[in-house]
């Protein structure tokens, strides 16, 4: 109430401003115009009384001031609240952005990843291959299709490296599991002479359960290793029933639903990080279909 | 009983090695390698050793023939080797100040 009434009287006296102006003006004008005798008595007391709101400035100018400090004081609340929050929202929608963004610059990063990966044209890793799964029954390139898969190469006569690698694979397809990733693991024998289906069928049922094992003649595994530019050997000069080693790369191949190839993971993945990437790998996927839809549309050159 | 009769359910050719076996065969690796590193022996495969081995570690090396298959014995002799050189190249470089860089990570992070 009182900062209303005082609003009021501020406006009140910032009226009288004009009044005083123009009383000024025909004072001026008098004073200039000293022609004039006929108002020459008149215009005396317009003087006098014109000489008076100079002296009363001062408390008119205190009047302005009061009233704008007042009303400064009133909307520096509401100024103050106003900055509290527009910079909390600035701050969060600052944060979700970048939040998002970063994840989406990773995610194009990865899909250029596995564009590099799949190269042009002709496949670089992967390809046609004919093989027998460890319950007999036919298993090819078509069978990749529709899930992600994860290839392994090994043998089972293998020492150390691939029971740890599949222990590890284990792990992944579990954590993966969990996420709502299947992934379709793929074991596939470099050392088919030792590794007929019932022996890699025992050899896999003591590490995960959806573990596939695949072998064949000797030719067609070979065949299937060229396609992932596996290298194995097998010492030269056996005899039947000699222990040997067979030497191979150790890779895991991640494949996408259309049996093609999207990233090799070596022995630097441990149990968490390889997880991680292929969550990241998944996450990425783009069908080729729609990668090539893309291709034409304005923003391509966001993915090249 | 000739030279080439199997003897190790380890060589056993028609039958791949469980996880129990396998488990077996490298507890009876480490506990060989060990008593090869009280007697500073790296190279197990290096004759001038064999005396040495034979004296103070002959039990160990048993048990590690009788339950590793006969690759597999050749395969960790040699791998000790290998990874103690590495190890001591580590830790060499280590010690000049040297930084491992982690090729792994081909994507740009």
């Amino acid at each position: 109430m009182l900062a209303r009434n005082r609003i009021l009287v501020a406006l009140k006296r910032t009226n009288q401003y004009p009044i005083l102006g123009s009383r000024l003006l025909s004072s001026s004008a008098y004073l200039y115009n000293t022609s004039v005798d006929k108002k020459g008595q008149q215009p005396a007391q317009p003087v006098g009384s014109d000489v008076e709101p100079p002296k009363r400035k001062p408390l008119s100018r205190i009047a302005i001031g009061g009233s704008t400090n007042q009303s400064q004081r009133d909307s520096g609340g509401s100024i103050e609240f106003a900055t509290w929050k527009a910079a909390a929202l600035l701050v969060t929608l600052g944060g979700t952005l970048y939040y998002f963004f970063a994840k989406e610059k990773r995610r194009l990063e990865i899909e250029k990843e596995a564009e590099a990966n799949r190269g042009y044209g002709k496949p670089l890793v992967g390809g046609p291959f004919k093989l027998v799964d460890f319950n007999g029954n036919e298993f090819t390139q078509e069978n990749l299709k529709g899930k992600f898969s994860i290839i392994y190469f090994g043998f089972s006569h293998c020492p150390d490296i691939c029971p740890d690698e599949l222990d590890k694979l284990s792990v992944w397809l579990d954590e993966l599991k969990k996420r709502g990733i299947e992934l379709q693991p793929i074991f596939i024998t470099c050392d088919p002479a030792r590794d007929p289906p019932n022996v890699l069928k025992e050899y896999l049922s003591e590490f995960h359960p959806d573990l596939i094992g695949l072998t064949g003649d000797y030719n067609a595994v070979k065949h299937a290793c060229k396609q992932y530019r596996v290298y194995f050997s097998t010492p030269p000069s056996l005899k039947p029933g000699q222990d040997y080693l067979v030497d191979h790369s150790i890779f895991f191949y991640l494949m996408d639903p259309e049996g093609q190839f999207i990233d090799a993971l070596g022995r630097q993945y441990d149990e968490k990080t390889g997880a991680e990437k292929i969550q990241e790998h998944v996450k990425a996927f783009v069908p080729k279909e729609e990668r090539e839809k893309r291709k034409d549309k304005w923003y391509s050159f966001l993915f090249n | 009983m000739g030279w080439f009769s199997k003897t190790k359910p380890m060589d056993d050719q028609s039958k791949a090695p469980t996880r129990s076996s396998r488990k077996q065969c490298w507890e009876a690796r480490d506990g060989y390698f060990s008593c090869l590193d009280n007697i500073s022996v790296v190279n197990a495969l290096d004759p001038k050793h064999h005396e040495a081995i034979k004296k103070s570690c002959q039990g160990e090396e048993n048990k590690f023939e009788q339950d590793c298959a006969t690759s597999w014995i050749k395969y960790f002799k040699e791998k000790r080797v290998v990874d103690y050189k590495r190890e001591k190249f580590m830790r060499e470089m280590e010690s000049k100040n040297a930084q491992q860089i982690d090729l792994s990570g081909m994507v740009k992070r």
